[in-house]
């Protein structure tokens, strides 16, 4: 804090001692009183190379399985490609009312509440808490919790790509005597979709990872058939239900990755730069955080 | 109404069409086709559907009323639940950062590095949290312990992905300055682009706290500690009206927590 020779002043530093005395204070309350067994943390080297040993090495995985495993994991594509198409079939219209450029405010706000708080429920909750209750056990009620909680993002994003349209088209559709549903189809539409698509597949990604665990609460797929492998410790098959399941992830996160910047780049309303994409949507996934200078008021409302 | 007038007979010409589109749909009508067949898929059908979730319409009134004599048993649990979130995130986002500056080629030693790194993390980003619960649930027996682990990896995998792709983009300006002044690679990095990315990295980190919430939710449902352990408890049993009082519960948990990082998200970046 020498002012001798005419330096600034340090800005004040009040704020951040106190956000870090907070943050040391809940951090120890947590790591104080929680009972997690530490002293089980220093088997867990030996125990996972017990498991992996078995997993992958040992007998070697079991090849014998692995038409088995991959079909567990094609009805895993399966519940989250009919899923993403639920949830893309009910998010179009609510993010049209979503759109506060489209609907008045007050609705758009209502429809934002409404989608945040399906957002605010893991699939896997929908589906133990709704779907299975419901329509019993299988690849049903994954399929249908998917499809639901799908509906909360996709709503969300593509309300905020409706939201930054050009008016131009809009104007134009009007100013030709269109109607409200042709105005939206017209002039709306066609700028938002390739947008809006690129959600979709993106969407599709994360469902899968979604419905390869839905199987542990007995909502079909991949999951299912790796908590029974692991819990009768056929360590050789659940070696083989992973290797299936990351090989594949990665697989359709590429080709569908490479088919959203094509979408994007390729459509009429391309504004995003290609390699930007795949930042523009994970800003937007994180709410008002970077992208709330620009588009705070965006939702403004939560 | 609008000024711009256009001679009338200038009527530009139909682009020529392009097959992308019709191949595009052809190939979702397929896939949609084969997901919902009778013999190679769910055996999806709309009307059956229908009479299936009216029939179990009725299940769903089990739903209410909660069952509010059960809050006090439910109030150690959310806690762990909590508590599992906090410290799973503080050290999931502090392994995050240097493996965030390992896998940006701005920041990253040398090729190798980078590749290994990414591959690393694409593999882990291909795992679901649950499934990393189910992994250690089998290696360390039930208790929050496995399910932090969990959330630790889910942690690493989530900041560090946002968190090398905002490096990637920081200015090089800092960067030539730090290395003109002398600063080995240690402290280029410390100086010149720990200072930009900060307040990413803070939001990054304050939006994986609140996902871990969200998972930590679940992942009691397969053994992994936290309020989960009585969902599973309570369907098994088909306490319904039980379960309502944890979904709200957890329902109110998320939202709150998302509101209050928000707020300092808008505070901070």
């Amino acid at each position: 804090m020498t002012t001798a020779t005419g330096r600034p002043y340090r800005p004040s530093q009040r704020t951040k001692h106190v956000a870090t005395a907070l943050v040391v204070l809940v951090v120890a309350w947590a790591a104080l009183s929680i009972d997690v067994k530490i002293e089980r943390l220093p088997g867990l080297p030996a125990a996972l190379a017990r498991i992996f040993g078995r997993m992958f090495l040992e007998p070697s995985p079991e090849w014998s399985y692995f038409p088995t495993a991959f079909g567990y994991m094609l009805e895993s594509i399966q519940i989250a490609w009919l899923g993403t198409i639920i949830g893309a079939i009910l998010s179009l219209p609510l993010a049209f009312f979503g759109a506060k450029n489209i609907t008045s405010a007050l609705v758009s706000n209502v429809i934002r509440q409404l989608l945040n708080a399906i957002r605010a429920v893991p699939e896997i909750l929908v589906a133990v808490v709704i779907f299975i209750p419901m329509v019993g056990l299988g690849a049903y009620p994954g399929m249908l919790a998917i499809g639901v909680h799908s509906v909360g993002t996709l709503g969300k994003l593509s309300a905020e790509v409706i939201e930054g349209i050009n008016p131009g088209p809009v104007e134009a559709v009007r100013a030709a005597g269109g109607r409200p549903l042709q105005i939206q189809r017209w002039g709306v539409l066609p700028q938002v979709l390739p947008e809006i698509v690129a959600f979709w597949l993106y969407r599709f990604e994360i469902n899968i990872r979604a419905s390869a665990i839905l199987g542990a609460v007995g909502a079909g797929g991949v999951g299912e058939a790796l908590v029974q492998s692991l819990q009768f410790r056929r360590y050789d098959r659940a070696g083989m239900l992973i290797i299936v399941i990351i090989v594949v992830t990665i697989l359709i996160d590429t080709a569908s990755g490479w088919l959203r910047r094509r979408i994007i780049e390729g459509g009429s309303g391309g504004t995003t730069a290609p390699e930007l994409e795949d930042r523009a949507h994970l800003s937007m996934a994180i709410a008002g955080a970077t992208g709330g200078d620009v588009g705070g008021d965006g939702d403004g409302g939560g | 109404m609008t000024a711009a007038t256009e001679p009338r007979s200038a009527r530009p010409r139909r682009p020529p069409r392009s097959l992308t589109g019709p191949l595009a749909l052809l190939v979702f009508a397929a896939i949609t086709w084969w997901a919902a067949s009778e013999d190679f898929g769910l055996n999806f059908d709309v009307p059956r559907l229908f009479t299936n979730l009216t029939r179990g319409a009725g299940i769903l009134a089990e739903f209410w009323p909660p069952n509010f004599d059960i809050l006090p048993r439910t109030v150690g649990p959310m806690l762990e639940t909590i508590q599992m979130a906090i410290i799973a995130s503080l050290i999931g986002c502090a392994l995050a950062l240097p493996i965030a500056f390992l896998a940006s080629r701005v920041t990253s030693p040398n090729l190798a590095t980078y590749l290994i790194d990414r591959g690393v993390l694409s593999v882990v980003r291909a795992l679901p949290d649950v499934l990393y619960a189910l992994i250690f649930v089998a290696a360390l027996s039930i208790g929050p312990l496995p399910g932090i682990l969990a959330l630790i990896l889910f942690n690493i995998a989530v900041v560090a992905k946002l968190l090398s792709e905002t490096v990637d983009g920081v200015d090089r300006g800092p960067i030539e300055a730090a290395r003109a002044a002398g600063a080995n690679r240690l402290l280029t990095v410390r100086w010149a682009v720990l200072p930009q990315v900060l307040p990413n990295y803070v939001a990054y980190s304050l939006y994986a706290f609140e996902l871990n919430i969200r998972a930590s939710a679940v992942l009691g449902i397969v053994g992994a500690g936290g309020i989960g352990n009585l969902i599973s408890e309570f369907r098994r049993f088909f306490q319904y009206g039980n379960l309502t009082v944890v979904v709200i519960e957890i329902l109110a948990l998320v939202i709150i927590v998302e509101w209050a990082s928000i707020w300092l998200r808008r505070r901070l970046v």
